[in-house]
């Protein structure tokens, strides 16, 4: 066995903690997991189990934290993990999982599987055994600072169109500013209305804010792909930047698992605590709306629906802020079936819609979201997450769906009363 | 990897984009097309010098549904849909215009 395989399995020992632990001797084996899981909803193999995406782990766990497992490994019955499994197992770790966490909310005993298979693909990445266009995204962030390849003159490109467009002054490394912005690449890249929606609702609504030149990308591809040091890395420049500017806020943008990674896994990356605090763009406009500070002029009466993105909702926890905006700026707002915290990931979550192989299977398995959409009987979508609506469109046009994809932020820009104070 | 071009050797990399972006000239498109069978027309062309303009710009090469986006600003909903530019391209019309306009593979989001 190879050094590199030797240490996956040594890190793959590490992540087995008293929960990963508690939780694998907790299985009833019932298998409600797979039916909570789009991947196993909508092909039937039953590979795509949630928990037997773990396969790996637990291999581990039961010869070394089980009587039998000890005793058949003593009587040489049972085989080490070999480099064999991280080959088979990659493609249902990466493929075949959006981190989504769904399987986890179904889960009889309480068994967190997303939190473990997070875990899990901290041993793939160092066995070498994970997806081409995750690894380069990984590589692309470190080096460049953006998954995409976004560097300071594509954000000022994108600005300076924003600014003329609008007629406001974007604010760049203003010390003491009160909030920091980042933004995803692909709002900086394909979403400038993003960017444009939040300077005018922040100038109406008076709020001091800037956006550092040094750190302004949320995506985490570390997180992704199961690099702790990756991650940490680029939590760290965030971080840093926020603090050299000593702002009180950093604002996770729409982006989902920039949320993930910045305001739930990041201080334990980092290995401290931040000097401000992380709060998401939907949380600080339902915020500022019950403050007063920003009012709504009409409502569009367009039926729409609401797309929850898994990381903000369901991981993240901000369930009712996009709602209580909802409400404000639209009339026809309709819930779909299984929504908020128990809504179908749009398919492209954990990395997977940067990974080219797992195309095929990801748009099979949007035939999920395909059914959700038509049951809610409107053909507008709105979300609040730049990945989700790239991926949403993608699989709309793949069925020949003639729905529209909108996000919530520009939504809300749109119906601002000017000149509120 | 390498493509002749004009008498001259253009290295590039092992999915055929041009290593150094400096060395395109328009009989590089040209030479790739035909090895992809292809023959440029002026529709193919227009967005061809699009995409030289918007990296000029912005430093990046845009993945599919950005440049569909960026065309359909441009050029109205008529040639900024995915229709019009997988017939155009139909490898793709973000990894093969970018690869005859010498820009890099584009990527997207994670």
């Amino acid at each position: 066995m190879s050094d590199r395989i030797e240490q996956a399995r040594a890190e793959l020992r590490s992540q087995i903690d008293a929960k990963v632990s508690s939780y694998f001797s907790s299985c009833i084996h019932c298998g409600l997991c797979a039916e909570a899981c789009h991947f196993h909803v909508e092909t039937g193999d039953p590979r795509y189990t949630p928990i037997y995406k773990l396969e790996p782990m637990r291999k581990l766990w039961r010869s070394e934290h089980t009587l039998s497992g000890r005793f058949s490994k003593l009587l040489g019955r049972s085989t080490e993990l070999s480099e064999q499994d991280f080959a088979d197992w990659e493609e249902l770790v990466y493929d075949s999982c959006n981190l989504c966490g769904r399987c986890s909310m179904v889960c009889p005993v309480g068994i967190d599987i997303a939190y473990m298979l997070r875990k899990q693909r901290e041993a793939f990445n160092l066995s070498g055994y994970t997806p081409e266009g995750m690894r380069n995204a990984l590589q692309r962030t470190l080096t460049t600072g953006s998954p995409m390849g976004v560097t300071l003159k594509t954000l000022q490109a994108t600005l300076a169109h924003v600014e003329k467009a609008s007629g406001l002054t974007i604010p760049i490394d203003r010390q003491g500013a009160d909030f920091m912005a980042l933004f995803s690449s692909m709002e900086v890249v394909n979403f400038p209305e993003y960017i444009a929606s939040v300077a005018r609702i922040f100038d109406t609504a008076g709020v001091s804010w800037t956006i550092s030149s040094e750190a302004f990308e949320a995506t985490n591809a570390g997180i992704q792909i199961g690099s702790r040091e990756g991650a940490k890395e680029i939590v760290s420049r965030a971080v840093n930047a926020a603090e050299k500017l000593g702002v009180n806020y950093l604002i996770s943008p729409e982006c989902g698992h920039a949320y993930t990674a910045i305001r739930w896994e990041g201080p334990n990356l980092i290995g401290r605590r931040y000097r401000f605090e992380v709060i998401h763009i939907l949380e600080l406009l339902d915020q500022l709306m019950r403050e007063g500070r920003i009012r709504f002029n009409g409502k569009s009466d367009t039926p729409m629906t609401l797309h929850d993105p898994c990381q903000i909702v369901r991981r993240g926890g901000v369930i009712k802020a996009p709602r209580n905006l909802l409400h404000q700026v639209a009339s026809g707002f309709v819930e779909t079936t299984d929504h908020g915290s128990m809504n179908w990931c749009c398919g492209g979550g954990g990395g997977v819609s940067a990974n080219e192989r797992a195309e095929a299977l990801r748009l099979k398995v949007f035939g999920r979201k395909k059914k959700q959409f038509e049951e809610s009987g409107v053909d507008t979508v709105v979300t609040a997450c730049a990945n989700c609506r790239i991926v949403l469109e993608e699989g709309l046009e793949h069925y020949e769906m003639d729905t529209e994809v909108i996000g919530l932020t520009e939504l809300v820009a749109e119906y601002l009363e000017q000149g509120a104070d | 990897m390498a493509i002749e071009i004009e008498g001259k050797s253009l290295e590039t990399d092992e999915e055929g984009y041009l290593v150094n972006l400096k060395d395109w000239v328009p009989a590089v498109a040209d030479a790739m097309a035909k090895e992809d069978d292809l023959e440029l027309t002026e529709e193919h062309w227009e967005i061809i010098n699009f995409l030289r303009e918007y990296y000029e710009e912005y430093q990046i090469a845009p993945a599919v549904r950005v440049l569909t986006k960026a065309v359909g600003k441009r050029m109205g909903k008529d040639k900024g849909n995915s229709k019009y530019l997988y017939a155009l391209f139909p490898y793709g019309p973000g990894k093969q215009a970018c690869r005859f306009a010498g820009l890099p593979k584009p990527t997207g989001c994670i």
